[in-house]
């Protein structure tokens, strides 16, 4: 069995030959992104706080909701989902400039729903390695060594943190910055899973991705697929209606008049621009709130791509949050603290890339810096 | 999509024509961080279409291609919910009843007992390694049974004895062979059988592996003494019964013949009884079997174990062991003061014990303590006897010494007690134990050169009423005798075949010496008693599941004990024609 992480000694040896390499204490530390990046993604891609009309056939604001199982209509047969581990695995010094370095383990994969309910992966799962670094803190001859070393890792990327992305605006903390780099390769990674992997889909079979829509399915050519987002940007205005019936909700105010077997009406992305109404979305309770701590608690948000921009057909619309509302059970209980809103396939697929990825103790054990010349 | 894995093992695909052929994979051995795989034990998941059973054997992939077979040993079911309460969350706070949209993930996880590696490689299983259905050669070798096959290549001689046949869940079967250097000696020797199975198991296993011996090895050279402890269960072994066709090819399977005891070679030894000078009928349930002996006790034939009849009795000061002493020898050796003692009732009222109904001191026992000998005989030969005990022997009567003494190799000898009371059970069994161990280790001044079967294999059933577990620091002469055979009989060739219903009940010494044990299903209370710490804490568990005419085979050449099953006698049982 070769040794987990070898293949990234000769980029660990151009970082110690070219600077000076303070390792992290006791070894790789594990990083976390600062805040939810699910949220933090669906604040990124929505963009805008406002949100106005109702894009569907019939204009009320909740419409109740008949759970769909399997055994009815078996319309959401792939689920799809991305993860990713980001480690600090020490500093690197070049004069008065430093950068932290980070290794992230990255993975996207979708299980299929058999008729019987039966979970198959697709394959390949995809997995890949970043190496996260601050560029604009490094000289430009030992980013070149690095990227000329990384080149010849296999399935290994090597990314500056400093480059903003959608996803990392605003996050000055350079580690923080790292953590949400690996989340942003993981939406890549998904976005490519979706487009490609599974490009072989019937237009019956609906592809169930974890997480909101970004701008990359817009346009959406391909069969058909919806985005479950189990937290997302609170700040949003609901303005519904126009003249003296114009009525403005905050996210609180919609979703605590939603109750349990309903769904909100459709909205538009990206109100008042030229590709508004290209994603649209809207909430379904799909789990009472009663033995629920929090309204907002067993309330998913479901996204969809509307090149046509056409108002969706609320019988339409009313099949996919029924198929929705019926994947609450099983839930995740007692394994992930979103369980109220987390999508049991989706999280067995979470689990299949979860499985790919070499744990903590693995990943300490294995990188090793080469030797070390102290200041 | 194309190179994809089922992940979800709770649904069971039923179709007979998606199963792989026989020698397919089952499963893949898992090691985890928390449930690591030992030299001792692995894991492995089953693939969803696939069933195992507690006992079945399996063959793993090793190093060097090498196999490691092992026992399964228990089965677990398990699923990604970390507790009930998430099940009960999960079905919508307990009020969905249908069937979920995606089934939790779970599966089925075996846990298995190394028996052996055919290279020898105890390292333990490696994750992933494939797991399949051992074959008949594969369960011969994970028992060690291939090893005797070789030394019966080697010694030129008969090591195997079929023992029952192993039946796995998919189908295959395999011979359970055991070793005969540890049935009979000289390794090895005893067999002990336990359960509550119920009607007449626990026998007619003992039975069916007598006559597996007796067909396998030159039976000319063992003789078999049985006892009859049940109704009448015993008394036809010579009596064919009409098989059914698959009863015939169990036998055969084996390698057996489905044969009674031959006729001519089966001696029924019957209990007088008070009957039986006017009805002609020996004392035992159902009609005699012919041609029948029919034994009896009178004192002078009993002087020399009269502490059998005693054997039950507390006797913590020795008074009566001492007052046996002083009877025993005064009859054998026709002192003058016993010489007027001829009967049982001359003993109970006459000189040197009782004069004119008065209780006498004998040497240094005080009369007192001659009383309380007196009372408990006549308990035992008068007034509570079965009608064993007899004035003096008739021409109709044997002496049952005299009758073992005569053993002839080949022979079975089925002596009848069932109908007799405790003590005069013991007594028999006593007289045969003692006589037997006379003859073969020389005490009984046999000459050497008296032509005497090589082994003698002795059955009784409810061994522990002669060898109970708690004697209370004391040790009766019935349990010096049993404990006689069984640490020193395998020696001089004669061996124990034993039952009880509980093996906690049985002296720990005999238990201990019993190399081959046999388990019938057992209750839950007794599996946890210190005598079935040999079996796994798994596998103990299952002796409570077992069915009728399966039984669990501990012998020394096997690393852990196997499921097995035999075939129904070929001969009449007595209760099935009532």
């Amino acid at each position: 069995m070769p040794k987990p992480f070898a293949s990234l000694a000769p980029a660990l040896e151009v970082l110690a030959s070219e600077g000076r390499v303070l390792p992290a204490t006791g070894q790789a530390i594990i990083d976390l992104a600062a805040d939810d990046p699910e949220e933090a993604y669906d604040r990124a891609i929505s963009e805008t706080r406002s949100v106005e009309g109702i894009w569907e056939t019939q204009r009320t604001l909740y419409h109740p909701v008949k759970a769909i199982p399997r055994s009815e209509n078996h319309l959401l047969r792939y689920f799809q989902d991305g993860s990713t581990r980001t480690y600090f695995i020490g500093t690197v010094l070049e004069h008065e400039r430093s950068s932290p370095v980070q290794i992230s383990q990255v993975g996207a994969a979708a299980v299929q729903r058999e008729e019987n309910g039966c979970l198959r992966v697709v394959r390949p799962v995809r997995h890949i390695l970043l190496l996260l670094l601050d560029k604009s803190a490094l000289s430009e001859v030992l980013w070149t060594k690095l990227e000329q070393a990384v080149a010849g890792i296999p399935k290994c990327t090597l990314r500056s943190t400093s480059e903003d992305d959608p996803f990392g605006q605003g996050i000055r903390e350079k580690r923080s910055k790292g953590a949400h780099k690996a989340n942003w390769a993981m939406r890549e990674e998904e976005i490519a899973l979706a487009r490609d992997d599974l490009a072989g889909r019937s237009k019956d079979e609906w592809l169930v991705i974890d997480g909101g829509l970004g701008n990359e399915y817009l346009d959406w050519p391909r069969a058909p697929l919806i985005g479950v987002a189990k937290s997302f940007q609170r700040d949003m205005q609901f303005k519904i209606g126009s003249g003296p019936r114009e009525q403005t909700l905050n996210l609180y105010g919609l979703l605590a008049g939603l109750d349990e077997g309903h769904r909100t009406a459709v909205f538009p992305r990206w109100a008042g621009e030229s590709r508004e109404g290209k994603i649209v979305f809207w909430y379904v309770r799909i789990r009472p709130q009663r033995g629920l701590d929090y309204p907002l608690m067993g309330v998913v948000k479901v996204e969809m791509p509307n090149p046509a921009r056409e108002a969706l057909d609320s019988d339409f619309v009313d099949m996919i949050s029924g198929a929705v509302t019926a994947e609450r059970c099983v839930t995740p209980h007692g394994r992930d603290s979103r369980w109220h809103a987390h999508l049991y396939p989706i999280s067995i697929a979470e689990r299949v890339i979860k499985d790919q990825f070499y744990s903590e103790e693995i990943l300490k054990a294995a990188i090793r810096w080469p030797k070390v010349k102290l200041p | 999509m194309a190179d994809e894995e089922t992940t979800n093992e709770t649904q069971v695909k039923e179709s007979a024509e998606e199963k792989p052929s026989e020698d397919s994979i089952i499963g893949r051995a898992s090691a985890t961080e928390r449930d690591p795989n030992s030299a001792e034990k692995f894991a492995f998941w089953l693939r969803p279409d696939f069933r195992v059973n507690p006992f079945d054997i399996v063959g793993a992939e090793h190093l060097e291609e090498s196999h490691t077979y092992g026992l399964v040993t228990n089965i677990r079911h398990m699923t990604d919910s970390a507790s009930h309460l998430s099940n009960y969350i999960s079905n919508d706070f307990g009020e969905m009843l249908s069937e979920p949209n995606t089934p939790r993930q779970g599966t089925n996880v075996a846990e298995v007992a190394v028996l052996s590696n055919d290279k020898d490689i105890y390292m333990p299983i490696q994750s992933e390694s494939k797991v399949k259905f051992a074959d008949e050669g594969g369960i011969h070798k994970a028992l060690g049974i291939d090893s005797m096959r070789e030394k019966e290549k080697r010694e030129h001689r008969v090591v195997r004895v079929p023992a029952g046949v192993i039946r796995m869940s998919n189908g295959a079967e395999a011979v359970a062979y055991l070793d005969v250097d540890y049935v009979l000696g000289p390794e090895a020797a005893h067999v002990n059988v336990s359960g509550i199975s119920g009607l007449a198991t626990k026998t007619s296993y003992i039975i069916f592996l007598i006559q597996s011996i007796l067909q396998t090895l030159d039976a000319s050279k063992i003789a078999t003494i049985l006892l009859n402890v049940k109704y009448d269960d015993l008394l036809n072994i010579h009596e064919p019964r009409s098989l059914d066709p698959e009863e015939h090819e169990f036998w055969e399977r084996l390698g057996l013949k489905a044969e009674p005891f031959p006729k001519d070679k089966v001696h029924y030894l019957l209990p007088w009884g008070k009957n039986t000078q006017t009805t002609g009928r020996p004392n035992i349930f159902g009609d005699p079997p012919f041609p029948s002996t029919t034994y009896a006790y009178s004192l002078k034939e009993t002087a020399d174990k009269l502490d059998l009849i005693f054997s039950q009795v507390p006797d913590p000061w020795d008074t009566i062991g001492s007052l046996l002493g002083e009877v025993m020898n005064g009859i054998q050796n026709n002192e003058s003061r016993f010489k007027n003692i001829i009967t049982w009732d001359d003993l109970l009222s006459k000189p040197p014990l009782m004069e004119q109904g008065i209780p006498q001191q004998v040497g240094q026992v005080r009369a007192s303590s001659v009383g309380r000998f007196v009372r408990l005989l006549r308990r035992v030969v008068k007034t509570r006897q079965s009608g064993i005990f007899v004035p003096q022997l008739s021409t109709k009567m044997t002496r049952l010494d005299r009758a073992i003494a005569d053993i002839k190799g080949g022979h079975t000898y089925v002596i009848d007690i069932a109908k007799l009371k405790p003590d005069e059970q013991t007594l028999v069994f006593g007289d045969v134990l003692r006589t037997i161990y006379g003859l073969y280790s020389g005490e009984s001044g046999v000459d050497e050169n008296e032509e005497l079967p090589e082994k003698v294999i002795i059955f009784v059933d409810e061994l522990n009423k002669y060898a109970p577990a708690s004697t209370r620091g004391q040790e009766t002469p019935i349990l010096d005798q049993v404990l006689d055979i069984a640490e020193r009989g395998r020696s001089f060739g004669v061996v124990l075949f034993s039952a009880q219903q509980f093996l906690s009940a049985v002296h720990p010494r005999v238990v201990g010496n019993a190399a081959s044990k046999i388990l019938g299903r057992t209750d839950s209370a007794e599996i946890n008693e210190g005598p079935y710490r040999f079996i796994d804490r798994e596998v103990r568990g299952h002796l409570t599941q077992l069915n009728k005419g399966e039984l669990i085979l501990s012998h020394p050449i096997y690393r852990q004990p196997v499921k097995i099953m035999f075939p129904r006698p070929p001969f009449q049982q007595g209760r099935a024609r009532m």
